[in-house]
């Protein structure tokens, strides 16, 4: 895969890519909920691994954030299908009980710990991201692009 | 069939139009053409070999899997002429808050055709075309065989479905579905919608279908790689007159990544509550929605 071909040309297809996205985002969210999260912000957790479940209909990835004031907390992460994650790089060995790992997330809409998978970076430098969202055309050719470094609003 | 009423006429005359007619029966199903007998016996290999000739004279369905590019809704753009109850439905109508398919819970027939995500795969064999769906890991059963539908079809969720090719489209006919199929009726009007709602089922109208809910779905290759399916729904208790929505398309995938899958549905820490009608994570009792 390449991610990096510089030049305007690159940009405006970034463009394009994006505003399919947001134009046909409607395709793929599948199985998932609409309500509980909001996809508009991205919080960036950073915890060990407490639970990784490969399972239909959803992956689940349960994280423990240890706070600023050194309380542990509970995050309960959802991912897309194993199908879908799969497709789109995924390996159910990918990810052990014990891993500290960078995760971005959509949050919870009503501030509970819990959040929709957007892109996890592991310990080994591998990144994956959630295939929920993507169009039908990406989900049947792979993730377009990567980000390299997390996105979101650092949690304490 | 119905059971005999008790007031039925007992006399010779009624028995022998009975004997006449089950005679008449016997003779209609033994002329019917060859291709309509469903095989009671085993077919010799020529026949057979026959079969898998004009098997690969089709268009191409086979090759690798289809993955849905249109949105998960249907629309209506043209307005349908709605029964009476069905109109008070609509008028009564509280669009759903949240995915009502976001646990174990199968779809069936149409809905399970609107879920993209992963793909579907066509296998073909004398007599069936077999659709293994993978979002939800079920597999419809289409007879090519030339059979008629039954009687009474028991009901389930993919209902009974016949197949037959007219030119080069394949017509699939179902009937015999049980109430429990996720059934889209319509869309509510744009103007009653929250601005800026990010779900793809705003504005979707569920509801109950009919018993005699019947599809007719028209699939056609438009080129090689995009796969058309248009669906026309035969609900006289929802529509006046038969619907015919547009057409869904989808793109054929034939990389390794393509292949189909498993899909054994296990864990339901997502259910929809029923009393707030919102979809909610339940991490103590992962089986509550089953």
């Amino acid at each position: 895969m390449k991610f990096t071909v510089p030049g305007k040309k690159m940009k405006f297809k970034c463009l394009a890519v994006a505003i399919a996205v947001i134009a046909c985002s409607s395709v793929a969210n599948a199985h998932h909920s609409f309500a509980l999260f909001d996809r508009s912000r991205i919080t960036t957790l950073s915890g060990t691994v407490r639970e990784w479940k490969w399972a239909n209909p959803h992956t689940w990835l349960t994280v423990v954030v240890r706070k600023a004031d050194g309380a542990d907390e509970e995050w309960a992460l959802v991912g897309s299908s194993p199908n879908m994650m799969s497709r789109w790089g995924w390996n159910a060995a990918d990810i052990a009980v014990g891993d500290k790992v960078l995760v971005d997330i959509f949050p919870a809409r009503d501030g509970k710990t819990i959040g929709a998978l957007k892109t996890l970076f592991l310990p080994g430098g591998k990144v994956l991201a959630d295939p929920a969202g993507a169009m039908g055309e990406a989900l049947a050719s792979g993730p377009a692009t990567l980000p390299t470094k997390p996105e979101g609003v650092p949690y304490k | 069939m119905k059971p005999t009423p008790a007031n039925a006429p007992r006399n010779d005359t009624a028995r022998i139009l009975r004997g006449g007619c089950c005679s008449l029966v016997a003779l209609l199903l033994a002329v019917q053409p060859h291709h309509a007998r469903a095989a009671t016996a085993p077919q010799s290999k020529a026949v057979q070999a026959k079969a898998w000739r004009e098997i690969a004279s089709l268009p191409d369905f086979w090759q690798g899997t289809w993955q849905s590019v249109s949105p998960i809704a249907d629309d209506f753009p043209t307005p349908p002429e709605y029964t009476n109850s069905a109109l008070d439905y609509i008028k009564h109508y509280r669009p759903v808050e949240d995915s009502p398919f976001a646990n174990c819970q199968p779809l069936g027939l149409p809905f399970v055709m609107n879920i993209g995500g992963m793909p579907m795969k066509f296998f073909q064999s004398p007599g069936m075309i077999a659709l293994y769906i993978e979002s939800s890991g079920m597999t419809r059963f289409i007879h090519t065989d030339g059979r008629k539908h039954s009687e009474r079809p028991n009901p389930t969720y993919l209902g009974e479905s016949i197949g037959y090719w007219e030119g080069d489209t394949l017509v699939v006919d179902s009937t015999g579905f049980v109430p429990e199929t996720l059934f889209q009726l319509g869309k509510l009007d744009k103007s009653a919608l929250a601005q800026g709602d990010p779900s793809p089922l705003s504005g979707v109208i569920f509801g109950k279908h009919g018993a005699n809910l019947r599809l007719v779905e028209r699939m056609r290759l438009a080129d090689f790689k995009t796969l058309e399916i248009q669906t026309t729904i035969y609900d006289d208790t929802v529509f006046k007159r038969p619907y015919t929505l547009p057409s869904r398309r989808y793109i054929r995938g034939i990389e390794r990544r393509n292949d189909p899958q498993e899909w054994a549905c296990t864990d339901n820490r997502d259910y929809l509550d029923p009393t707030s009608g919102k979809l909610e994570y339940n991490s103590k009792d992962k089986a509550q929605n089953r």
